[in-house]
């Protein structure tokens, strides 16, 4: 937390110093640190899967910092894989821990986040505006609760060698062309892995856009209706369950996340979909995989649609810390592309942007496949979409209903009931009769 | 030191120096039994409310509002309970504690019992073997669910690759795959970490038993098992019925194994009451709900305090 500070340097020193400070000279938010008393900022965010990426914080800027401001960054490194959520609610609920953080699912507690609408404005305007989709999360009442930081991509991930062994040339265009690849490709001893467990990525990034590719979405626009009752869900869930019985491995049905990853590496199967980390292991680790591993789009649904799941990161100022401005003038900084750009860049792009003037910058470049992660942000949606992010719409991912109602129809429930359980959770969950 | 040497020296301490409140009055006050056991006892009272008695009535409190994170609480009556009583998952949860629960807590008992009958035979590093045994108690729970993981593993996994090579299947079995399976899977974790309680209780139990009650029981004519079944049984029963008990609650309580392990996938397959709470409260946010559902588990439990206690006082 802000700790007030134990020497007052007066305003004229600080300025003296601030002006030594290279790369910062002149921004506002100097002048108000020339008032701020916090000596330390503690900014919580889970492990990110690229190591470069959090050195970059670590070593670069929370030391650039601190030599502008004389502020101290502690860099609160969170367990990752759906482990930081609860640690965000036990903060929010106590009061305590951090400044401001990686808020994932801020759904949850948006009424503990300060309003950043002159953050993310400012931001939007001198870095090309802002993707629509990402609006929906963070906008709340016309007030941006969050500052959109990068998407992690989630992709069809697939071992090229077996799919052209197997005669795929491509990789298939519609759901109905994957599964026919993925029988093919089963028949020779490499199935696909789709997880269908109590994860919350690699679950959710590919069974939400073949729902929505299917025409259905959970709710509709209100968020007061539910639109999953409906012939074409049923039609999804068939497909789902052919989809696992003849084209994937039995146990992915109850993978978290990271077990794809593991079988992927493990070459114990050929697709599943995920970030680009698999790519990134097998590129250190296994050189010779690395070489056939390639991404693809999600196929397209009977809709003719394309759909993506966004995995967003976006950081939050808490409104009980000591010193809500002196956060937020640091995320303002750390948003700043000055910083911003060369902290993105150092992941190799695994955080993309909502910002369009990184639709086509040379970062994009590193490596021909990262670049199809950009095109995610193109189709992709919340997954609450189209209706509210809210905390309803968190209830329902955190119970995994929509998951469920795929993964137990893969163990031998039927369309119908599962449907109907799903839908009688909605209804529990959003309050409607 | 002795009273009347003690009363003495506090009577010269009073001589030197007259005080109000005399040291001699505290002392007997302090030795007094019932000042005495309310002084050793405060602490460990005081850090039961402040660690177990206020979370448990917060939650009592919480599972009658409408409370979600960071907002404000409603009051809702019964509503949450209501709620859980027409939920599939929290039936479901219930149905899968009540099985978790009872296969395990029978195979540990059993398993625990066969233990320790070996143990309590003479052999070559008997006292190393006790000790290795103790090991998948001592080993923090999440460690070694790590390492099931890796054991349960569909293609690389310890079970998997025996099976394989062993000839004994073609492919190896989906432990994690299906509802049945991991709901298995899980119970053979919890069993494996529970196994040493039961055998090392039991076992302490064996060794009370006196050697002249099997003696007379041979020369009476009992054979292996009828020694077991009218002398080491009889004897080992208080032990047995405290021992499952005690890990009856700490069973039905598990969380982090299937947390873990499986999140209470695949489809709620493995879901347990304190995992559903969990991810009621802390994922979903829904503090109330998640409340209800944890605040659903006390009656089981008090229970089975309520009958060991009687047990005890009994005895």
């Amino acid at each position: 937390m802000a700790q007030p500070a134990e020497s007052k340097a007066s305003r004229r020193d600080f300025l003296k110093l601030a002006a030594g400070a290279t790369g910062v000279v002149g921004a506002p938010w100097i002048a108000r640190n020339a008032q701020a008393k916090p000596t330390t900022i503690t900014f919580a965010r889970e492990s990110s899967y690229v190591k470069n990426f959090d050195e970059h914080f670590q070593k670069v800027l929370a030391p650039a910092y601190q030599k502008a401001t004389g502020i101290k960054i502690e860099y609160q490194i969170q367990a990752a894989g759906g482990g930081a959520v609860p640690q965000l609610v036990s903060m929010v609920e106590n009061k305590s821990g951090a400044d401001l953080a990686w808020v994932q699912q801020e759904w949850l507690y948006r009424d503990a986040l300060v309003d950043v609408s002159d953050i993310a404005e400012a931001v939007g305007k001198e870095q090309g505006g802002w993707y629509e989709e990402i609006k929906n999360l963070s906008v709340d009442n016309g007030k941006w609760k969050s500052v959109p930081n990068g998407n992690i991509g989630q992709l069809m991930v697939y071992r090229k060698d077996w799919f052209e062994e197997a005669g795929i040339k491509r990789f298939p265009e519609t759901w109905d062309e994957f599964l026919e690849a993925g029988i093919k490709l089963k028949a020779k001893g490499h199935p696909f892995g789709m997880s269908m467990g109590h994860g919350f990525a690699d679950n959710y990034s590919w069974l939400y856009p073949l729902l929505w590719s299917y025409g259905v979405t959970v709710m509709d626009k209100t968020g007061k209706k539910v639109a999953l009752d409906a012939s074409e869900t049923a039609k999804a869930v068939d497909f789902v369950r052919k989809l696992y019985k003849e084209a994937c491995i039995d146990d992915c049905v109850g993978w978290l996340d990271p077990h794809n990853n593991k079988a992927f590496l493990t070459s114990q199967i050929s697709c599943t979909n995920n970030a680009y980390s698999i790519m990134v292991s097998a590129k250190r680790d296994l050189p010779d995989m690395g070489k056939v591993i390639d991404h693809a789009l999600n196929p397209k649904g009977p809709t003719g649609q394309r759909y993506h799941s966004l995995v967003p990161v976006t950081h939050g100022v808490f409104a009980y810390g000591p010193d809500p401005q002196a956060a937020k003038d640091f995320l303002r900084w750390m948003m700043d592309p000055k910083q911003y750009r060369p902290w993105i860049a150092s992941g190799d792009m695994y955080f993309a942007p909502y910002l369009h003037a990184f639709d086509k910058v040379p970062e994009w470049d590193i490596e021909p496949r990262v670049k199809p992660f950009q095109k995610v942000l193109e189709t992709g949606k919340l997954t609450s979409w189209p209706a509210p992010a809210n905390r309803a719409h968190g209830a329902v991912i955190n119970r995994w209903v929509v998951i469920d109602m795929f993964s137990k129809a893969c163990t031998g429930a039927s369309t119908k009931s599962v449907i109907a359980e799903a839908v009688s959770q909605l209804k529990q969950i959003y309050g409607i009769a | 030191m002795s009273r009347v040497v003690e009363a003495s020296g506090a009577r010269a301490i009073t001589a030197r120096a007259p005080r109000p409140f005399g040291l001699s009055r505290l002392r007997e006050l302090v030795e007094r039994e019932s000042v005495y056991s309310w002084l050793m006892l405060t602490p460990p009272v005081l850090f039961l409310v402040a660690f177990l008695g206020y979370p448990f009535f917060y939650g009592v409190y919480l599972s009658f509002f409408r409370r979600e994170v960071a907002g404000p609480a409603t009051f809702v009556g019964l509503t949450n309970f209501v709620i859980l009583g027409n939920d599939p998952i929290f039936w479901q949860s219930v149905g899968n504690t009540v099985k978790f629960t009872a296969a395990a807590t029978i195979l540990k008992a059993t398993g625990g019992l066969a233990m320790a009958l070996v143990m309590n035979q003479n052999f070559k590093m008997k006292s190393l073997t006790r000790a290795l045994l103790l090991l998948p108690f001592i080993v923090p729970t999440v460690l070694s669910t790590v390492a099931w993981q890796w054991i349960y593993d569909p293609g690389l996994g310890l079970f998997n690759r025996l099976l394989v090579v062993s000839g004994l299947a073609a492919t190896g079995v989906s432990w994690l795959g299906t509802p049945t399976m991991a709901m298995i899977s899980v119970i053979i974790v919890n069993t494996w970490r529970g196994l040493p309680f039961f055998g090392i209780s039991i076992l302490a139990g064996l060794q009370t038993i006196p050697a002249e009650l099997h003696e007379s029981a041979t020369i009476d004519g009992a054979g292996t098992w009828g020694r077991f079944r009218y002398v080491t049984l009889p004897a080992l029963l208080p032990v047995i019925f405290i021992v499952t008990t005690f890990s009856i609650i700490l069973t039905f309580f598990d969380f982090q194994l299937v947390y873990v392990l499986t999140g209470g996938g695949p489809a709620n397959g493995t879901h347990l009451m304190a995992t559903y709470a969990y991810s009621l409260s802390m994922g979903a946010g829904q503090m109330g709900l998640g409340s209800a559902v944890a605040l659903s588990m006390v009656p089981v439990l008090g229970l089975l305090l309520v009958l060991l206690t009687i047990y005890v006082r009994k005895d």
